[in-house]
């Protein structure tokens, strides 16, 4: 239990959809969401395994905070197909207060129920998350 | 578990140089004052065990001594806390529950607390649960005297503690970050990462708000100003201008006198300080233009290259030791510059969160509202640390929530419809002693 945690529990449906994602590669990625009046992390979107990660940034809100759960698809040096995943902790600077420290204090308890993330990231501006960062943190 | 979330819980932050304390939920703290007391010691209660007593059984907690401080000389002391200190009383010293960030007597955190509950907020202790916010160097011994005091003395139904950088970070939306909370006593840099403090990466330094503000006034009193307390004189209106009369008043003391003294300087300070762009030189500073103040006698005076040497000491410590009257540092190896402690503290974290830990610096406390000490900040950081390393300073573009970010981070986690289940309630005191308090609120 992290100091100051919140306390907020999680649906079942986030850690089959990360599953999926993880062994059959399902989804490209996947956003979840606080519902504070349920006291629990939910499943907001669902993406493809054909989108891009254009597709993955434009589906965050701008002012709101979410988590986020991002296959990536890598060439490596050695010309070899790779993917990693990555957990994004998005809490834009614009979020209100409240939210963010919804998201903050949730976090730690989130994150130990998606077992396999291999990167993990926190980003407040699209530039914290873009795919030059997301591409040096793969190697 | 407690579940109690019809009743708002209580958040109280006191700090070295103020107390915050309010209704979980709200935006700003209702109620915030002095985290000094004044003090008069009683006359004529010279019998020990009868003062004893006397405390044990008055119904007015304001009698200070509990049975608890065995550790204390017991002498009867009558304590003013809030805005009682800002009457001028003769014999009132001005005393502080801290010192370097951490509390040191009790008794007066005791007082403070019960103003706030009394006095302020006009509530029942017994019937709200409390999330009391600490400093990040608490130790073990200190967070279960904190929690005796509550469940004992308050009879509080639960308890919370968290810690001050963690309560920061949080409220930005970060989980991990470098806290760099420079309050009015201290100045603390903290890691974050998890949601848990770094308590190896945890430096502190005593130079905070106060220390700049005590630099400020030695440093205006050896350009020949004198700044009068506000009690020390009345103003008279003659036709059309107002005429100055001293008052006698040999009765107060020293500490009091130092305490209105510096409330002006601080306000001096806070108007037209600013962080310089680069490090304070004094030839090149020496023909800025000045700024001028009213101060409350209606005398002006004319800040001029201080504007800036007086925030420059957060970066560069040993620039106060050119200020005549300012007394050295009694261990100046410890005390660092603001860069320098980011940087060491960084270094004292695991390798890998390093890089996380730069790209998100937090700004937080009073005298984070300092002009440009962001920009500085960032700058100086860059230029420390090796290679293309990214750095990044963050604060809060509204100065009311960075200067109440520990406060707020509280407001908001006590609030939560999940978190009710967090609380380390009465039974659970009971069942298991004070010292689970560990484990509840790690």
């Amino acid at each position: 239990m992290a100091n100051a945690a919140s306390g907020m529990a999680v649906d079942d449906d986030c850690k089959i959809r990360f599953l999926q994602l993880k062994a059959k590669r399902t989804y490209r990625f996947i956003v979840f969401k606080i519902e504070e009046k349920l006291k629990q992390v939910v499943v907001e979107k669902l993406g493809e395994p054909n989108l891009t990660y254009e597709d993955f940034a434009a589906s965050l809100p701008a002012n709101e905070c979410r988590y986020c759960i991002y296959d990536f698809d890598f060439v490596t040096e050695e010309n070899c197909q790779k993917s990693k995943i990555f957990f994004i902790a998005w809490s834009p600077d614009t979020a209100k207060i409240r939210s963010k420290m919804l998201y903050a204090s949730s976090k730690d308890r989130f994150k130990r129920e998606l077992d396999g993330i291999q990167v993990e990231l926190q980003a407040t501006d699209p530039t914290e998350m873009g795919l030059d960062v997301i591409r040096g943190r793969a190697n | 578990m407690y579940g109690g979330d019809e009743v708002s819980a209580i958040v109280i932050d006191v700090g070295s140089y103020s107390c915050k304390a309010g209704y979980a939920g709200d935006d700003t703290p209702k109620a915030v004052f002095s985290s000094v007391v004044g003090s008069i010691e009683q006359m004529g209660e010279t019998d020990e065990a009868k003062a004893d007593k006397e405390a044990d059984t008055a119904s007015d907690s304001k009698n200070g001594a509990k049975p608890m401080d065995v550790d204390k000389a017991k002498t009867k002391r009558k304590l003013y806390v809030g805005q009682e200190l800002e009457f001028r009383r003769d014999h009132m010293e001005v005393i502080s529950p801290m010192k370097d960030g951490t509390v040191t007597d009790w008794d007066i955190v005791d007082n403070i607390w019960n103003h706030a509950f009394r006095q302020r907020l006009l509530i029942n202790p017994e019937e709200h649960p409390m999330l009391i916010a600490e400093p990040s160097t608490n130790t073990g011994q200190q967070r279960e005297k904190a929690a005796e005091l509550m469940f004992e003395k308050y009879k509080v139904p639960a308890l919370f503690l968290a810690k001050n950088a963690v309560l920061t970070s949080f409220a930005s939306g970060r989980a991990t970050s470098l806290v760099v909370d420079s309050g009015g006593g201290s100045t603390v840099v903290a890691a974050v990462h998890d949601g848990y403090v770094l308590q190896k990466s945890v430096a502190t330094s005593p130079i905070g708000g106060e220390f700049l503000t005590d630099c400020m006034m030695k440093s205006l009193e050896s350009k020949g100003v004198v700044i009068r307390p506000r009690y020390s004189f009345k103003k008279k209106e003659s036709p059309g201008e107002y005429k100055v009369v001293d008052l006698d008043l040999p009765n107060t003391t020293e500490s009091y006198k130092l305490y209105c003294m510096r409330a002006i300087a601080s306000d001096i300070k806070e108007s037209v300080c600013r962080v310089p762009d680069t490090a304070f030189d004094e030839v090149a500073y020496a023909n800025v233009p000045t700024t001028s103040y009213e101060l409350p006698d209606g005398q002006t005076i004319e800040v001029g290259a201080d504007r800036f040497k007086i925030p420059d000491i957060l970066f560069n410590p040993s620039l106060s030791q050119t200020i005549p009257g300012v007394d050295g540092f009694a261990d100046s190896m410890s005390v660092r510059g603001l860069p320098r402690m980011v940087i060491d503290s960084v270094n004292r974290c695991d390798v890998d969160i390093r890089k996380e830990l730069l790209s998100s610096i937090l700004l937080s406390g009073g005298s984070s509202s300092i002009l440009q000490l962001k920009e500085r900040l960032e700058k100086e950081v860059l230029e420390e640390s090796s290679g293309n390393t990214r750095v990044k300073v963050l604060a809060s573009g509204n100065s009311v929530e960075r200067r109440f970010s520990v406060w707020i981070g509280g407001s908001i986690l006590a609030s939560l419809g999940s978190f009710q289940q967090m609380w380390f309630s009465k039974a659970e005191y009971e069942e298991h002693g004070v010292a689970y308090i560990q484990r509840k609120c790690p």
